[in-house]
């Protein structure tokens, strides 16, 4: 509240200007246009990559984009109910593990590849989630991650002993007749064309009326209810959304990896690395789980090159991650936009 | 417009409200007052759904509200504050008040955040609160006044027919109170039916042409608030003993 009226008239005509410029500058940057040409850049790279088959055998690098496509897509979701909503998941591999399944045992009984079915996995995903959510969401904070890794420690001992599925000795696919040359290829667009429809949802509904919601249930969820938030169906309907995309590349994997099994797709290790994608990269932002993603997949691979598969890769993957989050305590993408240092073809929020 | 009928909440033993019942008439600016402890917030919080009442029942413009969730109670138009401001620290203030807009269809959530009509309607009432350059503030970085203005804003933003304001002087510099109070009266005005639960005695008497009463859960006295600064139980449930009216007002003022 400023009361002009009983000081020094410049004085207050400096602080009122300032004042000014400071909001003309607030209500500037909420407008400010997006950068399209880096992520328009990105897109055609990511999409003529594979060419370089053509030119030699570049597998290893196709795997690699492939693998940390998926851990965008994966991240990206999960930061629609971990970083949007507020309510962190640590058993979100959960929904990966079911949409693997859904496709794989379609593929392994019927012979139909997962690139047609990664829909039909993520839809089953997406509503088991409802499911599932309908019950977990109702606790809030710590109550509610432990209920999170409980659903994944009762799914895993459901999966290690269904007979149907092959219990803990899993499914051998069908390996595709693609040379192996080109054997990747089908696998890397479908990762690619999942990574992007999540970005984009996750974009779509941090913009939209549903994601002001969800932001507002992270930050106050009893406000928010009585703001006129339909709290309990906004959560479940983030939870499901934020399923489908973890079951459709559940399915894309099993079926690249041509097995199933449930170690591959119930270890914490891929709720740990969904989470901490978000936290590194900037939980609630939309470029964050991407930048998380290639961070982390990239320091995993640089030191399990360099120090060996041992146990001082982990090590060492973990000391740079308390590093990163020492200087960048909301992530690098939500430190870097709390400073005004963003990029701004990292600003799409 | 608000009936409460014997509206319960107890916490184990605790009877934090007891039987309470009242009336609030349609367009009316009425006081939910009582010395602390008295009940007053929770017979709010159990009115607006934040909290699930023992037993009784609510009717709000002849429709029962006490099974509904808290959200579908804001979309019949009854609106509240908190008495500790609550906001949405990360989002800005033109965001704060969005969120409580009433469009909420599926073709609505998938639209833009903030509509061009919400952005407008928002400004509108930032301005008549005169706070509208803080609108692309974060919450976080307001003063606690500008949260209680904030708060104010944003309950307008849904159209209630009814707002329940849980002491809007509390902690508010005097300048700031005089603002709050012609807003309300001016709310008033425009045909809003108003309910407070305010300890400023004065700001009470002067503002309410109706009050009732609470102490230990139960109402202990309703009506105007001549009557009401007339009754011995109000003044003795205030001060342990019979005081003159004039010095409850007093004593109540200096409290705040």
């Amino acid at each position: 509240m400023s009361d002009t009226s009983t000081q020094n008239p410049d004085a207050v005509a400096d602080v009122l200007s300032a004042r000014e410029a400071y909001n003309a500058g607030l209500a500037r940057s909420g407008a400010r246009g997006r950068s399209w040409t880096v992520a328009a850049i990105v897109l055609i790279l990511l999409i003529a990559l594979p060419a370089l088959q053509f030119v030699g055998n570049y597998n290893y690098a196709l795997h690699m984009a492939l693998y940390t496509l998926m851990y965008v897509a994966m991240a990206s979701s999960w930061n629609i109910l971990g970083g949007y909503t507020g309510y962190v998941s640590l058993g979100h591999n959960v929904f990966f593990c079911i949409g693997g399944y859904v496709s794989g045992m379609i593929l392994a009984k019927m012979g139909v590849s997962t690139l047609i079915t990664a829909p039909l996995a993520g839809l089953v995903a997406a509503a088991v989630g409802v499911g599932v959510g309908t019950i977990t969401l109702r606790m809030r904070g710590p109550t509610f991650i432990i209920s999170s890794i409980a659903l994944l420690m009762i799914v895993r001992i459901l999966f290690d002993n269904w007979g149907y599925v092959g219990g803990a000795n899993g499914v051998t696919l069908p390996v595709t007749d693609l040379d192996v040359r080109w054997a990747k290829i089908p696998y890397y667009y479908a990762m690619l064309v999942i990574a992007l429809l999540a970005v984009v949802a996750s974009y779509r509904i941090k913009h939209s009326k549903f994601g002001l919601g969800l932001r507002a249930i992270s930050q106050d969820e009893v406000k928010a209810e009585s703001a006129g938030i339909d709290t309990a169906t906004y959560k479940v309907a983030a939870f499901a959304v934020s399923a489908f995309f973890v079951g459709m590349t559940g399915a894309i994997w099993g079926e690249y990896l041509t097995y199933l099994r449930p170690n591959i797709f119930l270890i914490i290790l891929v709720a740990a690395y969904m989470v901490l994608m978000c936290i590194i990269g900037g939980k609630g932002t939309v470029t964050g789980p991407i930048v998380g993603a290639i961070l982390i997949v990239a320091f995993n691979e640089f030191f399990a090159a360099t120090l060996g598969a041992s146990e001082i890769n982990i090590l060492a993957t973990g000391l740079i991650m308390v590093l990163v989050l020492l200087y960048f305590p909301l992530g690098v993408v939500g430190t870097l936009a709390q400073k005004g240092r963003l990029p701004r073809f990292l600003d799409w929020d | 417009m608000l009936r409460v009928e014997g509206l319960c909440k107890h916490f184990g033993g605790i009877r934090a409200v007891d039987q309470c019942s009242f009336e609030i008439a349609k367009g009316s600016i009425s006081a939910l007052i009582g010395p602390n402890g008295a009940g007053k917030t929770t017979a709010f919080n159990c009115i607006s759904r934040t909290m699930e009442p023992t037993a009784g029942k609510v009717w709000l413009d002849g429709k029962r509200i006490d099974h509904l969730k808290p959200h579908k109670v804001t979309r019949l138009g009854l609106s509240r504050t908190f008495q500790i401001t609550r906001s949405l620290e990360d989002l800005t203030v033109l965001e704060n008040l969005c969120v409580q807009a009433t469009s909420h269809g599926f073709a609505r959530l998938v639209g833009p955040s903030i509509s061009e009509e919400e952005r407008a309607k928002a400004e509108e009432i930032l301005d008549f609160l005169g706070i509208s350059r803080l609108a692309y503030e974060q919450a976080r970085n307001l003063s606690y006044g500008q949260r209680k203005l904030m708060d104010f804003a944003a309950l307008l933003m849904s159209d209630p027919k009814i707002i329940l304001l849980d002491e809007p002087a509390g902690g508010v510099n005097p300048r700031l109170l005089d603002d709050i109070v012609e807003h309300i009266r001016a709310l008033h005005a425009r045909g809003l039916t108003v309910l407070i639960v305010e300890h400023n005695m004065e700001l009470v008497m002067s503002l309410c042409e109706h009050i009732v009463v609470m102490a230990q859960g139960r109402v202990i006295a309703d009506g105007p608030p001549d009557a009401i600064k007339a009754n011995p139980e109000v003044l003795e449930a205030y001060l342990g003993a019979s005081t003159a009216a004039e010095e409850t007002s007093d004593a109540e003022a200096a409290h705040v």
